[in-house]
């Protein structure tokens, strides 16, 4: 049941990002697709692709939100959220084959460590802490790119 | 089996995105979403041994390279001809052309 309300996220998340006229709140879309991805993995069993999902994610979020701040350009329009409704709708939608084909139990992924295993003793919180600072360090960045955008 | 749905999905979502977007960074997010989706579904359909969660090191570390290298695209072609709108550079490029080809005559 986690895992089909994980689908109906990443689907949702997947149209927001494409669709979202503000390319900040594009990207935070993105975000959230890499993360429900990262999340399905890991109750999938595949740990290691999880922890390596959302570290690659994060480091193609931080490029995204610099060159976001970038190459942006204000959208002629302002995002309504009847739009936004309307997108989210459409996305559940699309995730209902996806429920109704049950996507949970399918999977012939091994989970041959833990959770705990992987992230403590196989040093996966290396590579998740790392993945964090960069994603702050970039966000600090595009925040103070932004501010002085508005000055 | 089902993964394939899902997968499939969004597939369908990224390339409807690189079809109907005009912005830059709205095409490589839709390439992000098609590469999400050929590895949720590499993943999902792997052998149980591992080799699968092995070899998505791999396609991840591709799938980063391309996207370094297309955002470093994206960046020049936006500065270079002012904006991140795909049918606003395709005006400026026959634009440039036709002068090129008014000075040649």
């Amino acid at each position: 049941m986690i895992i089909e309300i994980l689908a109906v996220g990443l689907i949702i998340s997947a149209i927001l990002a494409l669709f979202l006229d503000e390319v900040v709140y594009s990207v935070a879309a993105l975000a959230g697709t890499f993360l429900f991805t990262a999340l399905i993995y890991v109750l999938s069993g595949a740990l290691y692709a999880g922890i390596f999902q959302f570290a690659v994610s994060v480091g193609t979020l931080a490029i995204l939100f610099l060159s976001g701040e970038m190459l942006g350009e204000k959208p002629a329009r302002k995002a309504s959220p009847v739009r936004t409704g309307g997108l989210v709708g459409a996305g559940i939608l699309l995730s209902l084959p996806a429920i109704f084909l049950s996507v949970s139990g399918t999977s012939n992924v091994a989970a041959d460590v833990d959770f705990g295993e992987a992230l403590w003793n196989l040093r996966g919180i290396d590579v998740v802490l790392q993945a964090i600072v960069i994603l702050t360090l970039a966000l600090g960045i595009s925040i103070v790119l932004y501010e002085r955008r508005k000055k | 089996m089902d993964y394939v749905i899902l997968s499939l999905v969004m597939l369908l979502i990224g390339i409807y995105g690189l079809l109907t977007n005009r912005q830059l960074l709205k095409v490589f997010i839709s390439i992000e979403l098609i590469a999400t989706a050929a590895t949720l579904n590499f993943i999902m359909l792997a052998s149980p041994n591992g080799v699968g969660q092995a070899l998505l090191i791999l396609a991840f570390s591709v799938d980063t390279a391309v996207s370094a290298v297309i955002l470093a695209l994206l960046v020049i072609v936006s500065k270079r001809y002012g904006t991140s709108d795909i049918s606003k550079i395709v005006a400026k490029m026959q634009e440039k052309a036709e002068e090129e080809s008014e000075v040649e005559a």
